[in-house]
């Protein structure tokens, strides 16, 4: 398959350059970033930009993927133990459940995300919050 | 002539974007797939910050080099108006690193090319002009604040003019400035 | 920021107060480069030598934490030589009398020993800032990460109240947003005092509204900031306490303010929740993770710092051994499990819900997006013709409830924590250009982990060097009364002896491990530029490296990674 391109948001700092991401389908792999047109970096980008992507792949320099759903089934300090999405959903489900039928919603606290979530999984963790908890507790690193 | 990079310290804004696109260019795209630690991380230029300036500092490709001048075993050249390190030739004595009035040559321990017993190979490095590489100087392209610019003769000759005709300018006695079109 | 981007280069003077935009932001610094070029002149308030004040008109090199004193003066000074805007001052404001009063003791000389800036200086930049007829005001985190923060906002927003500098093209006052989404997230309400589109919680008709939309009864309770969640879960009262939380994309454990405190309030929480791209330094304490899609794996929309929405585009797919899904979907399963139903089908269905109920966001449709790229918001009309709004206060309109400007006076605080003979240096964070905050992504970047990497540096005046002794490169140990970090050497003459400052996103160089959770009473942002620590010569280089080298293997370890790591499959 030829080489698709994608342009896209860089979600580094909050300058909002735009970037052409040129892609192989195939493989499943970014081969390059290029500077597109935006409002505000009119077809420039700094180090972050240009090299800032090839963390994706998962290279574990630093850190690693976060692959499948975990739950430290044996408690504090035990090891976290591969599950399924529907245990993951159900078991958070009924421990948030729990503490706000025992000691109310404002017992429990969420955060919201500044980074590559986007906005319309903050609308959402805002809403859960509110709606489903029923607590005003939610805020995010804006603050810090 | 022979054209070289240089950069603004009133545009640089010490981000090193430069540096960077320095190693890619010469090491290839293969650097985002392998392991960080395999491959040489050595870019050609060096960013100098002082109370003053930021700019980086790279090769001037001079036309009659000091560095070529120094060395002994013919690892340095000029090829197609660039002054050139051959890497496989030098034997590491730092001559051209003392000669170098601009401080453009280092000396670099490159750990994929190395001796044959093994060793890391310690050799001269500097600003090739991305000599061989399509696109020109890699990190003039990519600087955000276009700090640096490939100079080439048309850019000095223009330099020159604009600065001869501020000296006229200067020069000139007060009846012949206050004349009206009289520059 | 009240203006875009796009108009920094058009100012006639920049004031570029706790900003660094090289930085925190290159593409805005070359903007700044360009207005220079461009002969707009430059005032740089910042206690180092940053890229800006290199190439500023005047730099001038206050003091850390003596802000607020700083901006009276400087309105002291517009006030006593008669230039401000009497006009809009009498027509579009109120307030300005109590502020006069107050300024009136911060004459330049008053405030030369706390600013140690010599008032001649503190007149030419006031005299510049207000005669310029198109003057703009630029700040960032020196400002905001101060007990006294809100206050110096307000200070600033006199400042260009008081000389007509709102309004326009070209001019206002701009927090240059930090994070890639962090106005898309205050945008979207996840704030504990406001819903989307800064409609606040304790409003009934606001209430009501929400209610109506999301058919459930909702709390008008003003919920808990971020920076107070480790008080709540280790000192409040049982029926108060914080007992569950849910961090979604953030690591507080790298980020927040006094680490020990921070690390203390996770282990003692009941129920930790943490949904992330990469294993992070809070993940380590979790109950739960939830694996999601990073940036480029899905859609959606970010806002960036001067409120223009772009579209973020799927690029690639997840690797495929990853069993991830992406947030709002995790997030709806958990609510739908929970008994409040949630489900949609991608996130345009969710821009559309949210868009309608914001009045600010109404026109920004993702048709729109795609035809203009960035819409900037106020944008009202869903009509293709209105394509955003550049510039705020038009005409002199303002959001207060009279549509008039207020101006705010108050007095000078000094900074929580002075130095003493045990802590004799003060101690600030600041940005690394190649890298991103807590580094979940550019820490796994090849390249940028080659240019830039741990234990990172502390930033020391050369007089200070030889007074203890240490060189460039040398490993260090920075210790404050919460915490210690090692870290190496950076002698520059850009910093005054009395300051050192380091990066904030290190593990072994990590300075959060130092500073103070003193936080501003509104805002409540920590205190991160000022806090009290010294510097210690690690007389045994050897071990020290050793030590650093060791600590970096454990902590990769911890996160679970392949020593042999750093190869894609």
């Amino acid at each position: 398959m030829p080489i698709k391109e994608v342009q896209t948001t860089c979600s580094y700092c909050g300058a909002g350059c735009q970037i052409l991401f040129k892609v192989d389908p195939d493989q499943n792999k970014i081969l390059e970033a290029v500077p597109a047109q935006g409002r505000t970096n009119e077809g420039t980008l700094c180090l972050k930009g240009h090299y800032g992507w090839d963390y994706i792949n998962d290279p574990q320099i630093l850190t690693k993927r976060l692959k499948k759903p975990m739950i430290r089934q044996g408690g504090k300090g035990a090891p976290l133990v591969e599950v399924s999405w529907d245990e993951a959903v159900n078991h958070v489900a009924s421990r948030l459940s729990e503490i706000k039928a025992k000691h109310g919603p404002d017992a429990i606290m969420c955060t919201g995300s500044a980074r590559g979530a986007g906005n319309e999984a903050n609308y959402i963790m805002q809403k859960f919050a509110r709606a489903t908890i029923g607590t005003n507790n939610v805020d995010h690193c804006a603050r810090i | 002539m022979n054209s070289f990079v240089q950069g603004d310290p009133l545009l640089c804004i010490g981000c090193r974007t430069c540096a960077i696109a320095c190693v890619v260019a010469h090491e290839g795209k293969r650097v985002f797939e392998i392991d960080p630690d395999g491959y040489d991380f050595h870019p050609r230029l060096s960013m100098v910050k002082t109370w003053l300036v930021s700019v980086p500092v790279q090769c001037k490709h001079c036309e009659n080099p000091a560095c070529l001048a120094v060395c002994r075993s013919e690892a340095i050249s000029q090829v197609e108006g660039k002054v050139l390190v051959d890497q496989a030739k030098c034997i590491g004595c730092k001559s051209c690193v003392e000669a170098c009035p601009f401080g453009a040559v280092r000396m670099v321990a490159l750990g994929f090319a190395t001796n044959p017993d093994g060793s890391p190979r310690a050799v001269a490095h500097k600003c090739d002009l991305c000599h061989g590489l399509p696109g020109g100087p890699a990190c003039q392209r990519v600087c955000p604040t276009e700090a640096l610019r490939l100079v080439e003769r048309e850019d000095l000759d223009a330099i020159v003019k604009n600065k001869r005709q501020a000296t006229l300018v200067a020069a000139a006695s007060p009846e012949l400035r206050d004349r009206p079109n009289a520059f | 920021m009240s203006n875009g981007v796009h108009e920094i280069e058009d100012a006639k003077l920049l004031l570029v107060f706790g900003y660094n935009g090289a930085d925190s932001h290159p593409i805005v610094a070359r903007r700044i480069v360009r207005a220079k070029r461009k002969g707009a002149q430059i005032i740089c308030v910042d206690p180092r030598r940053i890229e800006t004040a290199r190439i500023a008109d005047l730099h001038l090199q206050l003091k850390n934490g003596s802000n607020l004193a700083l901006v009276n003066s400087l309105a002291h000074v517009i006030i006593e030589e008669g230039l401000t805007d009497n006009a809009f001052i009498a027509e579009r404001s109120h307030g300005f009398d109590e502020l006069k009063e107050l300024v009136k003791k911060y004459s330049p000389e008053a405030v030369a020993d706390i600013t140690q800036i010599h008032p001649d200086d503190i007149r030419k930049a006031a005299r510049l800032y207000a005669t310029s007829g198109q003057s703009m005001i630029l700040y960032g985190m020196g400002v905001c990460q101060f007990a006294q923060a809100v206050n110096v906002v307000k200070g600033l927003a006199n400042l260009a109240i008081m000389t007509g500098n709102f309004g326009r093209w070209g001019v206002g006052i701009g927090p240059v947003r930090g994070q890639n989404n962090v106005q898309g997230a205050c945008d979207m309400g996840a704030l504990p005092n406001s819903y989307p589109g800064y409609q606040n919680v304790t409003i009934p008709e606001v209430q009501a509204k929400f209610e109506k939309a999301w058919g459930v009864p909702l709390s008008n309770k003003v919920g808990v900031p971020l920076t107070h969640v480790p008080r709540y879960v280790l000192h409040e009262p049982e029926d108060k306490k914080i007992r569950a939380y849910y961090v979604f994309g953030e690591d507080p454990a790298q980020s927040d303010p006094d680490l020990n405190e921070v690390r203390e309030s996770l282990e003692k929480l009941e129920f930790l929740v943490v949904q992330d791209i990469y294993m992070t330094r809070t993940s380590q304490y979790a109950d739960v993770i939830l694996p999601a899609t990073g940036w480029n794996e899905h859609d959606g929309v970010f806002t960036c710092c001067d409120r223009g929405f772009q579209r973020i585009r799927k690029v690639i797919n997840p690797p495929p051994d990853a069993d991830v899904l992406t947030d709002w979907d995790i997030i709806s399963r958990i609510s739908t499990a929970m008994g409040y139903p949630m489900k949609y089908k991608n996130t345009e269905e969710i821009w559309n819900e949210l868009i309608d109920l914001c009045p600010n966001f109404t026109g920004a449709t993702y048709e729109k997006m795609e035809k203009y790229v960035n819409v900037q918001w106020p944008c009202r009309s869903k009509d293709l013709a209105d394509k955003g709004t550049s510039f705020l206060h038009k005409d002199g309109h303002f959001a207060n409830p009279d549509g008039k400007a207020k101006f705010s006076a108050v007095d000078w605080l000094p900074p929580t924590e002075k130095e003493n003979q045990e802590f004799p240096l003060i101690f600030s964070t600041n940005r690394e250009v190649g890298h991103y905050s807590a580094r979940s992504m550019t820490g796994n970047c090849r390249l940028l982990r080659n240019l830039e990497d741990e234990p990172g540096w502390i930033q020391m005046n050369p007089a200070l060097c030889q007074e203890l002794g240490v060189k460039e490169g040398e490993l260090v140990k920075v210790v404050s009364k919460r915490g210690h970090c090692v870290t190496r050497c950076l002698p520059t003459e850009r910093v005054k002896k009395q300051a050192v400052y380091m990066t904030y996103q290190w593990w072994i160089g990590a300075c959060n491990e130092l500073t103070i959770a003193a936080l501003d009473p509104i805002s409540n942002t920590p205190e991160y530029k000022y806090c009290a620590c010294r510097v210690e010569k690690i007389k045994n280089q050897v071990w020290a490296e050793k030590y650093v080298l060791e600590e970096y293997a454990k902590i990769r370890a911890a996160m679970g990674v392949n020593p042999k790591g750093g190869q894609t499959a």
